[in-house]
């Protein structure tokens, strides 16, 4: 028997509550039917969407709110959405069948007929017409006949002169040259600014039109320079439609000469030129381009010498240098001076000096390539990897944290060096490498016995080369070479002979002429001993420096001792060299020929002991050189007996 | 830059460190080295906040510098596995780690610093530098370079005998720890023996031997009160642990440290 439970299901309440009672009870607004759904759904239907019917909106609306007025007193709920929709189908399916009659009876053509609206005809005359058509086209042809005209007078002005038109100069000339125009004046700028030149001189100059412009109406039209145009073949004096104004400090011709000098004579001379001597490149422009080329020089020299003058001041050199007016002298070397001078001619005329004849394209390239790096490097700088890292630092500097550089490398790339230090190395180096040719060819004249060959390195830096010298004898080389490499800097040399030995020299000539010297002594002792070797001849001993015979000012002498295949007979060699290679060679041969026995030396055994040497006369000897008359000798002296 | 081998000084009971400074400075100078400024390396070390759970030491960072190489910071990475990961940098990193706080920590207390004079004699350049660790003085390292070599394997007898002329210790003939060879694993997955007295020898490795060194002189604080100086396995023969002294030290060019050699 289980007692039912009555279970209530409820949903949960959701209708509004429309009164509370009040004893609590609470009433409900019924839930809205489908049927009331429905009718507001379809309450939201806007049928005024169409255009047509807005006049009969306005009567709906208005109707609607009477009806809502009125059935806001009759309260009926279930007409009162459906009221308004209703109304409006209604209306609908009226206009629908007044249309649908209209089109029945038009279709018929009884009693209503459509036609189409006629435009209405132009009632103006066409005499008018054609008139204002006339004016028109006159007008038209007016202005390309005045145009017309323009073109052919501006074609045959053109053909009939032979000076080029001040737009067709102006555009060569901007093409050539940065210009600008300031308020009605035409400025140009033949500085190096752009290209990184930090000179405070300007370089402005103004572009006007020549003084034989003619005014004509227009003000567009070219002003031609008449007729005085001489035109020679040589000379470039064909006038021109523009001229150009450079300022009075630039005017003229100048040039920086660099002269070497040893005790008041020149040496070598060098001219820094910006302008080649080369064909004249100016033909097929203007006078202009001569003139702000000159222009664009002088300035190029200025800056050049007033950068090395700067230097020269600030420099501390041991012998500090000295600028004087528009020179200045630096000391390369004891007695050898730089002479660095800048030359600016100021009156202009077409026969130029002739240039002077040793012109050293070394120098002078290398002042214009110094001057050039400054600019470059004050507008380039190297893009720091990463972005944000400070920009300034070298490449180098920047890697020099992860590669872990050290104190002396960080210390060298602090070190820069500045334009006249640079140029000083240079002319030191060059004065270095002529005077060390100058020996070396002196002493291969000179010295004819072995032959000195010197191989200059082709390639080499501006401040250091390098020569080998091999020291052959002829017929020789295959015996031996000696062969040594020089390393020739600013203002020492450095000498690396075959076994290794370094050896430094400074720029007195005459210590390289001792080095080689030395080298030929040794030369000649060695291939003697290749050579004895060859000959079957023994070798007893050797030495370099012997340390005997009076002190000499170069080194000491060399010697070799020979015996020959069998005994009997020894050569002593000794060769010094103060100043000229002297060769003394002596001959002893065993057994002596004059042993006599004597009470104390009684044995005949002692006659093997060897005799004196004798001198050789070794310059009667046949033979080309040195070695070959040491292979004569020792040729003779082989005997076969035993 | 040359090869550079660290040797730690033992360090006699009852005498301060300047004074031994003070002794070595005056032995080098007199055998005509030239005093040529200061020189200061030192080490900070970072270590990972986050620590791992397993219970593994979580990573160290060590950033060290050299005055020798004023344009570097050098970091290595040591996971607690004892593979070392080296790193030679522009000085900018500092300011790289000092972003990275909230991944490494920087344990303030163990920034250990070498520091002292700098001697040139010749080819070689001589450094005697008092290690200190927070202001407690920890040892003396002697750092010796040799400018015209880059292999130790060719001038370590040379080394050697500099450093026994005028430290009048006994060195060992073995290479430093440093530089005793090694198993590598090789890219084919084996494993073999490696060499390094035969490398060319880096920048990097300088540094890598003070951290060595640094890493002993940490440790020590833990073992500070041992006796006889007793020396940990595994450190070679390079290590040269502060030794007891007896009562009556005998001192002079005789030499009377005793030394303990595994």
């Amino acid at each position: 028997m289980s007692n039912s439970v009555n279970i209530s299901v409820e949903t949960t309440c959701e209708n509004q509550i429309r009164e509370i009672g009040y004893d609590g009870t609470e009433q409900y607004q019924p839930a809205p039917t489908l049927s009331e759904s429905l009718a507001k759904c379809a309450a939201r239907i806007d049928f005024s969407k169409t255009s047509l019917d807005d006049l009969k909106k306005e009567e709906k609306t208005a109707a609607a709110a009477e009806e809502e007025n009125k059935d806001g007193t009759q309260f009926q709920e279930s007409l009162w959405p459906w009221d308004a929709v209703r109304n409006k189908l209604k209306d609908a399916l009226t206009e629908i069948c007044v249309l649908s009659d209209v089109i029945s009876i038009a279709k018929d053509k009884r009693y209503l007929v459509l036609d189409p609206l006629l435009e209405e005809g132009d009632d103006t005359k066409p005499i008018v017409q054609v008139y204002s058509r006339k004016k028109a086209i006159s007008q038209a042809a007016q202005v390309l006949l005045s145009g017309a005209e323009r073109l052919r007078n501006a074609h045959s002005e053109q053909r009939s002169r032979n000076v080029s038109d001040f737009h067709i100069e102006l555009l060569r000339l901007r093409q050539n040259w940065r210009l600008k125009k300031v308020s009605n004046a035409i400025i140009g700028d033949l500085s190096y600014r752009t290209a990184g030149s930090k000179f405070g001189m300007s370089g402005t100059f103004e572009v006007t039109k020549a003084e034989e412009a003619s005014d004509d109406d227009s003000a567009s039209t070219s002003t031609t320079s008449s007729s005085t145009a001489t035109n020679n073949g040589m000379q470039m004096k064909a006038s021109s439609a523009l001229r150009v104004i450079v300022p009075a400090e630039l005017q003229g011709v100048a040039y920086i000469k660099v002269i070497t000098q040893k005790d008041q004579e020149d040496l070598c001379t060098a001219q820094v030129n910006l302008m080649g001597h080369g064909p004249n490149i100016t033909a097929q422009v203007g006078v202009w381009q001569k003139t702000l080329e000159f222009a664009q020089n002088v300035l190029f020299c200025k800056e050049l010498f007033a950068q090395l003058a700067r230097e020269a001041i600030q420099l501390q050199a041991p012998i500090p240098h000295v600028v004087i007016g528009n020179q200045i002298r630096a000391t390369l070397l004891p007695n050898i001076q730089l002479i660095i001078s800048l030359c600016h001619s100021t009156t202009f005329d077409s026969n130029q000096p002739a240039p002077i004849n040793d012109h050293d394209h070394v120098l002078e390239h290398s002042l214009h390539q110094l001057l050039r790096e400054v600019h470059y490097k004050n507008s380039h700088h190297p893009f720091p990897h990463p972005a944000s890292a400070p920009l300034g630092p070298s490449k180098k500097r920047m890697l020099a944290g992860p590669m872990a550089a050290d104190r002396e490398t960080l210390l060298d790339m602090t070190k820069t060096q500045t334009i006249l230090e640079q140029i000083i190395a240079q002319a030191q180096h060059i004065f270095m490498r002529k005077r060390t040719q100058y020996v070396l060819d002196t002493l291969a004249r000179d010295v004819k016995d072995p032959q000195i060959v010197s191989h200059w390195n082709a390639m080499n830096s501006p401040t250091m080369s390098c020569v080998k010298i091999n020291i052959v004898t002829h017929g020789y080389d295959a015996i031996g070479r000696t062969s040594l490499v020089i390393h020739v800097k600013e203002r020492s040399l450095k000498c690396i002979c075959r076994d290794g030995r370094v050896m430094r020299l400074s720029y007195e000539p005459q210590e390289l002429r001792d080095l080689i010297l030395c080298q030929i002594n040794s030369h000649q002792i060695s291939c003697l001993v290749s050579l004895a070797r060859c000959m079957a001849w023994t070798v007893l001993s050797n030495s370099n420096h012997l340390g005997i015979g009076k002190v000499e000012p170069l080194g000491n002498a060399s010697s070799c001792l020979l015996a020959s295949p069998n005994g009997d007979r020894m050569i002593a060699v000794q060769i010094r060299c103060d100043p000229q290679i002297d060769v003394k060679v002596y001959i002893a041969r065993s057994p002596r020929q004059d042993f006599f026995p004597s009470p104390l030396v009684p044995e005949k055994l002692w006659e093997n002991l060897g005799g004196n040497f004798k001198e050789v006369k070794f310059d009667k000897i046949e033979g080309k050189s040195f070695l070959n008359k040491m292979e004569f000798l020792m040729a003779s002296l082989t005997s076969n007996t035993a | 830059m040359g090869v550079t081998v660290l040797q730690a000084y033992p360090m006699p009971e009852n005498k301060s460190g300047a004074h031994i400074i003070d002794y070595l400075s005056k032995r080098l100078l007199s055998l005509g080295a030239t005093h040529a400024g200061q020189f200061l390396v030192d080490c900070e070390t970072f270590i990972s906040t986050p620590q791992p759970h397993n219970g593994t030491p979580g990573r160290a960072v060590h950033v060290l510098h050299n005055s020798e190489y004023p344009a570097s910071t050098f970091s290595i990475i040591d996971s607690g596995t004892g593979k070392q990961v080296s790193l030679v940098a522009d000085s900018i990193f500092d300011l790289l780690m000092l972003k990275m706080t909230n991944t490494f920590t920087s344990k303030k207390q163990t920034k250990i610093e070498s520091r002292g004079a700098r001697f040139e004699y010749g080819d070689f350049v001589i450094k005697l530098g008092s290690v200190t660790m927070m202001e407690h003085f920890k040892g003396i390292l002697i750092e010796i370079e040799y400018k015209s070599c880059m292999i130790l394997a060719y001038c370590w007898e040379m080394i050697r005998e500099m450093l026994q002329g005028f430290l009048n210790i006994n060195v060992g003939k073995d290479f430093p720890s440093y530089f005793a060879p090694q198993t590598i694993m090789t890219a084919m997955g084996q494993q073999q023996m490696h060499a390094k007295h035969n490398d060319m020898y880096e920048p990097t490795d300088t540094v890598k031997q003070y951290l060595e060194q640094f890493t002993n002189y940490r440790k020590h604080v833990s073992m500070h009160g041992s006796v006889s100086g007793g020396i940990q396995g595994g450190l070679g023969g390079q290590q040269q642990q502060p030794v007891h002294m007896s009562p009556a030290p005998v001192m002079g060019a005789a030499g009377g440290f005793g030394l303990i050699r595994p």
